[in-house]
């Protein structure tokens, strides 16, 4: 009888692991890094909306936000970079996926979201204020593949991609990779087409190419891209970015789509698209800078920038979308929100190269301030002024 | 060792309670008591009534077809269940193929054969086990058991003759095979306690007797503790099947997540529970939202099933503590007590 309670407290124990394990990932690092922001000067980082509102000044804020999973990394960093310079400002991030970012902002459970595929009319509609949607990060979506032994670079097109995912090519050895790819030594393996269980930008990304570049696809899934993967019947679905990345790097034969900086960190070889002037092209920062560099007139509903032209482009390309109230009902956090996510897009961008995103493009930039210059006071009156 | 008190003993301490706490201390407890009993069922028809009125646009939608209906593609806006019960039943069953065996050897080897300096630390491990939360057995099973599973258990299971018929097809290592380990692997701790604790409840008068009639140690085990068990073993039973079914984070995390018939056990393949936690977060509002809370209310239906079927078994088994010379000579229908016959 006297061992009850000592196991008791471990299982309590182990349940609070769990519990821990369970929560999301908490990017701020307060303890590591308050002391060292308080010894250097404390300077409130700063982009185009200036200094007039100087949050090292006001008191401590605390900002939480979900949704992409893609843009964790980056996130993860300019974040705790952001906390270093203002120790002030404490941020959490909850990488559930696009869509909690989404239906989170809707239910005002959050004071901020993110999603790789911005709001449309309706999903605002339904939101309990106006929304602003701010471009924050610029990443691509990698056909990462686990073949041992095959050294040569895999060149792929839509319609054999869409065969591999709708199940028509079964094994790396089928004469159409074989012409398309130009290589010989693939070996008698079975594929092992690899999706996204739940739904997710880089899903939409690969299904808006699949749909341009192959009929049988188009005539599969119909014409709208869907962020939900469409064909969930063929091969092996798992969880966000990492689930992905964890199969293919565990599985001979398989081949799947992940963020870009999830496949430089696993260290992925990656095959090369054919792009929309004919020429293949693997992803790096500079083919996915070039499909930045194609945003003309970005907007939050002409966002698209998959299959863009240009011979260095890669094909599979998006921004990623930062969801904030117009009117946060806390002036403080209003104010909080905008100069980090000012910083985020200015500043923050030299952070990005190493995580496997290219910087945003000088118009986007533009965009993603003038967006911001739009935050409002809980009163009506523009939060930001010049 | 006093003499256990027999019906008009426990009678007595009735009364005496009473007698003691007068009527007014009793209506307080009667009180407490019934408020207790409403506040959880209040609850449990809250639930009810939630997932029912949610769940109402998918089955206007889709008609009650919803639970039969094969195919399940919300990109597609097709919404049906069927598939999704196919692979819960699948998993659950094949995991109680893999737990009753071994739960209810392992609970017998620690009540009957076990050393008292083995089963002591034994039992803690598997009290432990128990309480490891679903999605570390995931991340476990995920980073661990799926690699070995498609390099060297999926090709072993292909290779033997009988086995062939479920095993086939390409290893790809989640599959319904490793989701049903993962959930034996979760519901084998809560077996193996309570089936345990149900053996040693057998009264020892009752091995003593059958080991004076001459019964070798594994006839006793066979003959008169699982008999007098049985009860408590089918409750263990219905509470780990219970949990298959529900068990949704760990079995989303080795599944495989492919909604299609399943035609071989080394297939990936969906439940309801995986589904729910795939696509909940971001089901579309509206229809989609409506839907995997219908995918709810049929997991609630089929654990429902489940639960009653073990209380119908339950109570046809009685209450256990019978010899089987006893049961014999119980009047039965002619059926049943010619199979349960007494060989002399």
């Amino acid at each position: 009888m006297s061992r009850r309670p000592a196991v008791l407290a471990l299982a309590v124990g182990l349940g609070l692991l769990g519990t821990a394990f369970g929560t999301s990932a908490s990017i701020a690092a307060a303890s590591s890094s308050s002391s060292a922001a308080r010894a250097s000067t404390p300077s409130a980082p700063g982009g185009p909306l200036g200094p007039a509102y100087d949050t090292k000044t006001s008191s401590s804020v605390s900002l939480s936000g979900a949704g992409a999973n893609s843009i964790n990394p980056f996130f993860e960093k300019v974040f705790y970079e952001y906390h270093l310079k203002n120790s002030k400002t404490t941020i959490t991030y909850s990488p559930a996926g696009s869509s909690v970012g989404i239906s989170d902002i809707q239910q005002d459970t959050v004071d901020f979201g993110d999603t790789e595929i911005p709001m449309s009319a309706k999903d605002l509609a339904k939101a309990s204020s106006a929304v602003l949607q701010v471009p924050v990060d610029l990443g691509g979506v990698a056909i990462s593949y686990n073949l041992p032994g095959v050294t040569g670079e895999l060149k792929l097109d839509g319609p054999t991609l869409a065969g591999i995912f709708n199940g028509t090519i079964t094994n790396w050895d089928s004469p159409q990779i074989a012409k398309v790819s130009g290589l010989s030594d693939l070996p008698n393996l079975a594929i092992v087409p690899v999706h996204r269980a739940d739904s997710s930008g880089p899903g939409w990304d690969l299904d808006r190419y699949l749909i341009d570049t192959s009929p049988a696809w188009a005539t599969r899934v119909g014409t709208t891209a869907s962020k939900t993967w469409p064909i969930p019947t063929v091969g092996v679905g798992e969880q966000l970015n990492s689930g992905v990345a964890t199969y293919i790097s565990q599985t001979s034969g398989a081949i799947g789509y992940v963020e870009y900086g999830y496949a430089l960190e696993a260290k992925f070889t990656n095959a090369a698209l054919k792009n929309a002037a004919g020429a293949f092209v693997a992803p790096s920062l500079q083919s996915i800078a070039d499909a930045g560099s194609f945003a003309r007139g970005l907007s939050s509903s002409k966002f698209s920038i998959i299959d863009e032209p240009g011979a260095g482009t890669y094909p599979l390309a998006n921004f990623s979308w930062t969801l904030l109230y117009q009117k946060d009902a806390n002036k403080a956090k209003g104010i909080a929100l905008g100069k980090l996510f000012d910083w985020v897009v200015t500043t923050g961008q030299q952070y990005a190269s190493s995580l496997g995103y290219a910087p945003l493009p000088a118009d986007v930039v533009s965009l993603a301030t003038h967006t911001l210059e739009e935050l409002q006071t809980p009163q009506g009156g523009p939060l930001f002024t010049k | 060792m006093t003499a256990l008190p027999g019906l008009a003993g426990v009678a007595s301490v009735k009364d005496a309670i009473r007698r003691r706490h007068g009527r007014r201390g009793g209506r307080a407890y009667v009180v407490v008591r019934w408020a207790a009993a409403a506040v959880f069922v209040a609850l449990l028809c809250g639930l009810v009534a939630s997932i029912a009125v949610d769940s109402s646009q998918a089955l206007a939608h889709t008609g009650i077809g919803f639970i039969w209906s094969g195919t399940w593609n919300p990109a597609a806006n097709q919404f049906g269940a069927g598939i999704l019960v196919v692979g819960t039943i699948v998993t659950t069953f094949v995991a109680m193929v893999i737990v009753v065996p071994v739960g209810l050897g392992t609970a017998a080897f620690l009540s009957e054969l076990a050393p008292r300096w083995l089963a002591g630390p034994l039992s803690t491990a598997i009290d432990l086990l128990a309480a490891v939360p679903s999605i570390v057995v995931g991340l476990w099973a995920l980073l661990v058991l799926s690699p070995v599973f498609a390099d060297h258990v999926e090709p072993f299971l292909k290779s033997v003759p009988l086995l062939q018929w479920f095993f086939h097809g390409p290893a790809y290592g989640p599959s319904i095979m490793l989701a049903s380990v993962v959930l034996a692997v979760m519901t084998l701790p809560t077996v193996v306690a309570l089936s345990r604790t149900a053996l040693s409840g057998v009264a020892l008068a009752d091995r003593e007797a059958a080991m004076a009639l001459g019964a070798t140690h594994w006839q006793v085990v066979r003959e008169v503790v699982f008999p007098g068990a049985r009860s408590g073993i089918a409750a263990a039973l219905t509470l780990a099947v219970g949990r298959a079914l529900g068990e949704s984070i760990a079995v989303a995390m080795v599944i495989g997540n492919n909604p299609s018939v399943p035609h071989s056990l080394l297939a990936p393949g969906a439940t309801l529970g995986s589904a729910i936690v795939n696509e909940f977060a971001e089901a579309a509002p509206g229809i989609g939202t409506s839907s995997v809370i219908a995918l709810a209310a049929v997991l609630l239906m089929l654990t429902l099933a489940v639960n009653a079927g073990g209380q119908a078994l339950l109570r046809r088994l009685g209450p256990g503590r019978l010899l089987r010379s006893e049961r014999a000579e119980r009047p039965a229908r002619p059926g049943r007590a010619a199979r349960r016959e007494v060989p002399a």
